[in-house]
């Protein structure tokens, strides 16, 4: 007990003799989630600049553009003359997509010619190209059924039976947990916990093979009296401490200050997180058993913590993903808090339907202890290959 | 003016032997531009989601309600997993992941019909990822519009109202994407990242190698033996020179083809985009080489440049576009390099916009690159000083 004493007490005085270890262990993950917070606030980028190519000119085809400009996903930013210089707006970026109200509009529709309105959206960037598109639907769709109503009405069908032949069935969606589609309920806390994972991941790589580097290794064994176990505890035990800290800081200003949706339970969040903090430092202390040298080992955590942001299916479903690329999101602490985050606090589920992912992480903790003998190795003889 | 030259060409050279004498930096400059584009491209190629399992609750079972069913079944994103007897059991398999969406059918769907009122059906759908929420809506709004042709059709032809010239829709309405026509997950998200990848690549090698001869000289107490001994000019020159030379051809791979491996969107003509890369690569050189300010050793590289690939990304818009960044967000947005190259690569390569077109993105990455350029003359000029007075120590 003494030598692991001995242990933490010489981290301690490491850490607190480093402003490094400061700003990477708590100004680094707090600005992070601070900086999703404030980044994503309105929820969604509504209002997206858009055109209106408007070639009929008639009181019926201003009324289009008046319907579009008050709908809340587009904004009528500019008009143009020509289908020409609307695309020329798209490739200099002014506007993300644009919407044609073909030559005669008025009269074809009154005249039962079924005129055709086009609409153009710039899918190269997903979310305004996707809310520009709804927009645009929703309008054209209204539209026909304006027209439609008011000839109906006009052959003298009574106003009550109007709506079910327009539209006659109806399919409502309802949205759970998320009715919404508020962007940053999926993003801000995902990508807090994964930069948390990465930066735990990068930092305990650092401070376990910078012994190796500065030839302290052996020092630092001898302290826990010859065993790495006990000098990997003393130095992690500390550090998971201050992450901790600061985890729960992050989840204090999502759910606390910012309100984000928490229909299951904020305490199975909590004990998830507790758990996800040191399986992270088991996670990179794996690899630096594997790969006892600094720059291997920070390099294999950074490149594989940057890809867990993709193959934590964060925003790609994981089963739609190759096979044999999917199966890496099963190695990420990352994926698993993901899915207790969406399970437990969007979906509301009971602790019971994600029972397995507090499993996987405990398992990462065993892990963590398998190779420590290999590492003990490189510690008794410290080489630095830089 | 000579004498500057070959101060600029020693320090490539030196620069040039110190950076292929180093797998540490190899792994940046060269694997990491080599593989990541296809790592990328291999977890978003599938593209699209597709048959999203959705589990039935029919309560109505009546010939209109199974012929929903069979209609929504056949649309792209809907694939019926099952029928669930009641909303308890569908939310059980809700909760088990079996299924992401259920389809709730109410027991008078089929009255409604026959009695010419609306029919109500509910989905409700899963939010834990909106490309589901997105498809299924997609394909829902289709099912209603393609039902309201069958049924008002019909019904209309009842009350005689094809006679007076209502036989389809009034007004008919045509959607086109471009850019990323298939609207393809990886058409969208690549072109971007491959530039992120560029610029970020870049910095971490120019940190890594800015740091180590900061070690060097700090163990030759203010002498770096391997220093080609330039000005601080000449050595900031010729250090992005030489990065940006080792960039050339990986730039063509990484920009070319990548997108053409894969069958992304690639309408965008060399002569515009290869130009147009120029200056980020430039930039990137040289705020690498200002970051190095930061960064006492090897290993702090990992530390300060890592991280900040999700912030830039987020920052470039490709995900939450700048139009709706707060002012602090967009400006600081504005000063990444990549930012602009996300910008105006997109619409060069999927749009296919002209270098004309993206002036304005074209000419904010030079300016940045000037504004880099003096941070790293700066920052060379401090680290020389405090060289010359760790030398002064060290001798006196």
């Amino acid at each position: 007990m003494s030598l692991l004493w001995q242990s933490i007490k010489r981290e301690l005085k490491r850490l607190a003799s480093s402003w490094t270890a400061l700003i990477m262990m708590v100004v680094v993950p707090l600005g992070c989630a601070l900086f999703f917070v404030s980044l994503l606030s309105e929820g969604l980028p509504l209002k997206v600049p858009t055109s209106v190519v408007d070639l009929d000119h008639s009181a019926m085809a201003r009324q289009v553009t008046r319907a579009l400009n008050s709908t809340e996903l587009v904004d009528i930013c500019q008009k143009d003359e020509s289908y020409e210089a609307a695309m020329e707006a798209v490739r200099s970026g002014k506007i993300f997509g644009f919407f044609v109200i073909p030559e005669n509009f008025e009269k074809d529709a009154i005249a039962g010619n079924a005129p055709t309105l086009e609409y153009y959206t710039n899918l190269t960037y997903f979310v305004p190209g996707t809310l520009s598109f709804k927009g645009f639907k929703t309008i054209a769709v209204t539209t026909s059924g304006s027209v439609a109503k008011a000839k109906l009405s006009a052959v003298g069908v009574p106003g009550d039976m109007i709506m079910p032949l327009v539209q006659p069935v109806a399919i409502d969606s309802v949205g759970i947990g998320n009715p919404w589609t508020n962007y940053s309920y999926y993003l801000t806390p995902s990508f807090s916990f994964g930069c948390l994972g990465l930066i735990i991941m990068i930092f305990t790589a650092y401070t376990i093979t910078i012994e190796i580097k500065r030839g302290t290794s052996r020092q630092w064994l001898a302290t826990a009296g010859g065993s790495i176990d006990i000098a990997l505890m003393g130095k992690l035990l500390p550090q998971t401490a201050v992450f901790w800290a600061v985890s729960l800081c992050v989840e204090a200003i999502l759910f606390g200050f910012q309100h984000f949706p928490m229909a299951g339970s904020l305490g199975w969040l909590v004990v998830a997180t507790l758990i996800f903090v040191p399986a992270c430092q088991a996670f990179a202390t794996m690899i630096c058993c594997l790969l006892p040298n600094p720059r291997l080992a920070l390099s294999m955590v950074s490149l594989f913590g940057i890809l867990t942001f993709s193959f934590a299916g964060f925003s790609f479903p994981v089963e739609k993903m190759y096979g044999a690329i999917g199966i890496f999101s099963y190695l990420s602490p990352v994926r698993y808090i993901f899915l207790i985050y969406i399970n437990n606090a969007l979906n509301g589920f009971d602790v019971y339907y994600v029972r397995y992912y507090f499993v996987a992480l405990l398992l990462f903790l065993y892990a963590g202890m398998l190779f420590t003998r290999r590492l003990k190795k490189s510690c008794l003889n410290p080489v630095y290959v830089p | 003016m000579k004498n500057a030259f070959l101060s600029v060409a020693r320090v490539f050279r030196q620069e040039w032997h110190l950076m292929t004498h180093d797998v540490g930096l190899l792994v940046f400059f060269i694997v990491l531009p080599l593989t990541y584009p296809i790592v990328y491209t291999l977890i978003y190629n599938p593209e699209v989601v597709r048959d999203i399992p959705v589990v039935v609750v029919d309560e109505c079972r009546s010939a209109a309600s199974r012929q929903l069913v069979r209609q929504a079944a056949a649309t792209q994103s809907f694939g019926l997993y099952g029928y669930a007897s009641n909303m308890a059991e569908a939310k059980d398999m809700w909760a088990d992941h079996d299924v992401y969406a259920i389809l709730r059918i109410p027991s008078d769907f089929d009255r409604n019909i026959k009695i010419g009122e609306q029919s109500h059906a509910t989905l409700y759908c899963d939010m834990s990822l909106l490309i589901r929420y997105r498809a299924l809506m997609s394909s829902m709004t289709d099912l209603q519009i393609a039902l309201a042709g069958d049924i008002t059709s019909e019904r209309v032809d009842m009350i005689g109202g094809s006679a007076a010239g209502f036989g389809q829709m009034p007004v008919e309405s045509k959607s086109h994407f471009l850019g990323d026509t298939q609207q393809g997950f990886a058409s969208f998200v690549i072109p971007g990242i491959i530039v992120l990848i560029l610029q970020q690549s870049m910095l971490l090698g120019a940190g890594l190698l800015g740091a180590t001869a900061k070690e060097r000289r700090r163990r030759g107490g203010g002498v770096d033996p391997l220093d080609a001994g330039a000005g601080p000019v000449a050595t900031v020159v010729g250090k992005a020179l030489a990065y940006t030379v080792c960039y050339v051809p990986l730039t063509i791979y990484v920009l070319h083809f990548i997108p053409w491996m894969f069958a992304l969107p690639h309408v965008g003509s060399a002569a515009d985009y290869l130009p147009f890369i120029l200056p980020l690569l430039l930039a990137s050189a040289f705020l690498g080489q200002a970051l190095v300010a930061f960064m006492k050793e090897r290993e702090y590289v990992f530390l300060v440049v890592v991280f900040t690939s999700v912030i830039f990304l987020f920052l470039s818009g490709l995900t939450w576009p700048r139009y709706a960044m707060s002012p602090l967000w967009h400006g600081i947005g504005g000063i990444i390099p990549a930012t602009w190259g996300v910008e105006g690569f997109i619409r060069i390569n999927s749009n296919g916009a002209t270098l004309a077109e993206n002036a304005h993105p074209y000419l904010m990455m030079w300016a940045l690159t000037a504004v880099y350029f003096v941070m790293a003359v700066a920052v060379r000029c401090f680290s020389q000083r405090r060289a010359q007075g760790m030398k002064a120590q060290a001798e006196g």
